[in-house]
């Protein structure tokens, strides 16, 4: 048996609100982050809807320094990063030097994706002998992680995963092997997407947002995703650790799964056979069966293929038993934010172990029958709540907690 | 645990692709650095660049339309060919299941960002062809290797930068040794990309006329692009199906220095905690390490930084450890840097030749270790370092070392 890995604080901030309690307060009112978007302009008529962090104010909680050389990813990063650290009661090093034992394993799909495209396009518009050096930093995948890591000094391993929509529970399964293998004391766990102009004109270009502007989870006439952004980090320890400390464990990261459909980057498996594999493996690792989950926290946005897979994985997994298992789709609240979205899965699946309740899906009638997905709060039918993150780009994750 | 070892080597790089050509290359001290031809670079004040030249994906990606791939993901490919064909393996006979592909960049598919842009300039945001799209995000790197080898297992992409092929490959050595997978396709890929070149052209990065690390007089890094996978397996199954056994991955490190984006730490901190850690994990005292695969950028900061800190570590000792940079010859391909190094490192353990730091002229008291100037030489390394540093302050060491059969 390998030694448990437990939940013991965790910092988010969605567009339905920040800081965990807010966060789940939220999610449990079926609040829903829609908005119109401030980040996003194009200079034509359409108005782009999105989840995300209104009017974002990262002094808010990182005080007034050193803010301006942080993109928007880096900056949702760090909050979550502070809130996290908060949330474990962690004081910082007095010393100048990184904390070697506290690590940060962050998902992303797109990192500082604005950054990236920014630089290019003032090397394009201003000539090369203009463009801002400073500026380049922020041009690595990886740079919300690492500017995290100059913010808070964090000394210990600074990964960053990007499996697509999976991301935020892969690096929460690398996390937990990290934490394992004796490489770390503490790692923060989870993921972090902006919403920026290129990802949003990708989603548009490609027919996948809704046009309804209402992402209907799981639903017939869904047609399409509401991109949103956030970032979530759990803070991961072993039992032992934890327990040696005096934390208390809020959660335990129970078992993790995980495949690759191999068949299309641009498009989701239909044939739905790695998503049941990743199921399958998240409940042998933790040692349970398919009638011991008492609750779902479902990676369903209102894509067309990826809801569809989704029913067709769960349908195998659970078979009839699936309608009476409770549900819930936290993207019809925090709309569809990619390389955050496993993490921030992950994050409503503590709020639920900690309620023994799953939280309400937005928008929810006409749901299918084998579906238990309401718009009201459900009590847990057992102890293990199933987390799933599936990508179109053949990545799927799966981890159950309780 | 289990013990787990390298088997195939497969690379595409700016002075030859495939193992032969690769340390052909690399111990005779091939310049593969010349003046860029991918863009044009009138408007920089430098021209270098260490592209691939001759590369042509209709002759690797087989699964796919090769012109459907970006370049990092096309030279990934064919890495990925060549070391599965270096390893003698046949996939079809395996469960697909218990495969997986992990991988390092530090800018994916940046290309693809580039045409965005041109075509915004060119026409703006209606003219932006949408099929660029799903194509650019790092995650199809790996995506990529696993639709053309059918790798159903773990697959992921650890964008950790310059530091990234040594993270992928480290994480597949965990993913066997705690028995996840049975079989890894593990390393990096870059492309060359003018989103790169500039960055480091604006900070005064790129070296005028060659790279020279560890040298009095060096002038900077060059930019350069290509990809290396390695075929890693637990060692049990490499024994019964009698592969060739390149190294076995004893351990590695990571640290983040946490205190600059883009300078090292100034005392090699992070640096040296990497390093300490891999010979913890792969439980090797320092008087046993014979050889050091530089970062070696060729940076004026980097070099004196990487010295000091190896010699913070090992003290004396330093000084007779050979550590050299093959940067000199390949440039600095990015993420795909320290899985084109692992490369080497295993060919090195497995031949008994250590690779030299080209263009080394004059001694700089600030690096006074032994960079193997100009010339391989024969030591008949038993076990390597091989250091990765990286934009955010990621550190990375992997410690591997020669199968004694």
């Amino acid at each position: 048996m390998s030694e448990p890995v437990v939940i013991t604080g965790a910092g988010v901030i969605t567009s339905i609100g920040a800081g965990f309690e807010e966060f789940s307060s939220a999610l449990f009112d079926c609040r829903v982050g829609m908005t119109s978007s401030e980040v996003i302009d194009f200079g034509d008529d359409l108005q782009a809807i999105t989840c995300e962090v209104e009017d974002f104010s990262p002094q808010r909680w990182l005080g007034p320094k050193g803010i301006r050389v942080l993109d928007r990813s880096a900056r949702l990063l760090a909050v979550a990063a502070q809130l996290c650290l908060d949330s474990v009661e962690r004081v910082p090093p007095d010393s100048n030097e990184g904390d070697p034992d506290l690590g940060l394993v962050c998902g992303t799909i797109f990192g500082s994706i604005h950054s990236i495209a920014s630089f290019d396009w003032s090397g394009l518009e201003d000539g090369v002998k203009y463009v801002n050096p400073m500026a380049f930093p922020n041009t690595v995948i990886n740079s919300p992680a690492g500017q995290a890591a100059i913010r808070h000094k964090l000394g210990g391993v600074n990964s960053t995963i990007s499996a697509g929509l999976a991301s935020g529970l892969i690096a929460i399964q690398y996390a937990t092997d990290f934490l394992r293998l004796g490489r770390a004391r503490m790692l923060l766990a989870g993921g972090v997407e902006e919403i920026a102009e290129e990802s949003y004109l990708g989603f548009r270009k490609n027919g996948l947002l809704s046009s309804s502007q209402h992402p209907r989870p799981f639903l017939e006439e869904r047609d399409g995703v509401i991109l949103g952004e956030g970032s979530a980090l759990l803070a991961l320890e072993l039992k032992q650790t934890a327990v040696g400390r005096g934390a208390t464990p809020l959660a335990e990261v129970a078992g993790v799964g995980s495949s690759q459909d191999a068949r299309r980057i641009d498009g989701f498996s239909l044939n739905a056979v790695g998503a049941e594999r990743a199921i399958r493996e998240a409940l042998r690792t933790a040692d349970i069966g398919p009638q011991q989950v008492g609750g779902i926290i479902s990676s369903a946005s209102g894509s067309h293929g990826g809801d569809f897979m989704e029913l067709e994985a769960l349908r195998r997994v659970f078979g009839d038993n699936l309608a009476g298992i409770p549900i819930s789709c936290p993207k019809a609240s925090c709309g569809e934010t990619l390389g955050a979205a496993g993490a921030i899965g992950a994050a409503a699946a503590l709020a639920a172990v900690q309620r023994r309740e799953i939280p309400p899906t937005a928008g929810t009638e006409d749901h299918p029958q084998d579906l238990s997905l309401r718009s009201t709060p459900q009590p847990l039918t057992g102890d293990n709540v199933l987390v799933t993150a599936f990508s179109c780009e053949g990545s799927n994750a799966a981890v159950v907690l309780r | 645990m289990r013990r787990i070892v390298i088997t195939g080597l497969g690379m595409v790089t700016p002075v030859g692709s495939g193992k032969e050509a690769f340390w052909e290359a690399v111990t005779s001290g091939t310049n593969g650095i010349a003046p860029v031809r991918s863009f044009d670079t009138s408007e920089f004040p430098v021209s270098l660049g260490a592209e691939v030249k001759d590369f042509d994906p209709r002759d690797h990606v087989r699964k796919q339309p090769p012109q459907q791939l970006g370049r990092a993901s096309q030279m990934a490919v064919a890495a990925g060919h060549m070391a599965i064909k270096d390893a003698r393996i046949e996939l079809e006979g395996l469960d697909s299941n218990r495969i997986g592909v992990s991988m390092g960049t530090t800018s994916g598919e940046p290309l693809f960002v580039e045409q965005y842009n041109d075509a915004r300039k060119a026409g703006g945001f209606d003219s932006i062809p949408g099929e660029i799209f799903p194509k650019y995000p790092c995650h199809v790197i790996p995506g990529n290797v696993a639709i053309e080898f059918g790798c159903r297992g773990p697959s992921l992409m650890i964008p950790t930068a310059c530091a990234a092929g040594n993270y992928a490959i480290g994480y597949a050595y965990d993913l066997l040794r705690i028995g996840r997978t049975d079989l890894m396709l593990a390393g990096g890929a870059d492309a060359f990309s003018r989103i790169t070149y500039m960055g480091f052209a604006r900070l005064g990065a790129i070296a005028p006329e060659r790279c020279q690390p560890f040298d009095k007089n060096r002038k900077g890094m060059v930019p350069g692009e290509g990809a290396a996978v390695l075929i890693l397996e637990p060692l049990e199954s490499a024994l019964a199906r009698q592969a060739n056994i390149y190294a076995e991955i004893l351990g590695y490190g990571v640290s983040c220095d946490a205190h600059h984006m883009t300078a090292a730490h100034p005392e090699g901190a992070g640096a040296m905690r990497a390093m300490a850690a891999a010979l913890k994990e792969s439980g090797v005292a320092r008087e046993q390490v014979d050889y050091i695969s530089a970062h070696g950028t060729g940076t004026p900061t980097n070099d004196r930084v990487e010295s000091l800190a190896a010699r913070r570590l090992f003290g004396e000792l330093a000084e007779r450890i050979p550590m050299s940079s093959i940067k000199s010859m390949i440039g600095h391909t990015m993420g795909a840097a320290s899985a084109i190094e692992a490369a080497c490192c295993a060919l090195a353990l497995s031949t008994g030749v250590i690779p030299p730091t080209i263009n080394y002229e004059e001694a700089d008291p600030e690096c006074d270790l032994d960079y193997v100037p100009n010339q391989a030489r024969r030591t008949e390394p038993r076990i390597v370092l091989n250091n990765a540093y990286a934009f955010g302050g990621n550190n990375a060491a992997l410690c591997l070392a020669r199968w004694e059969g």
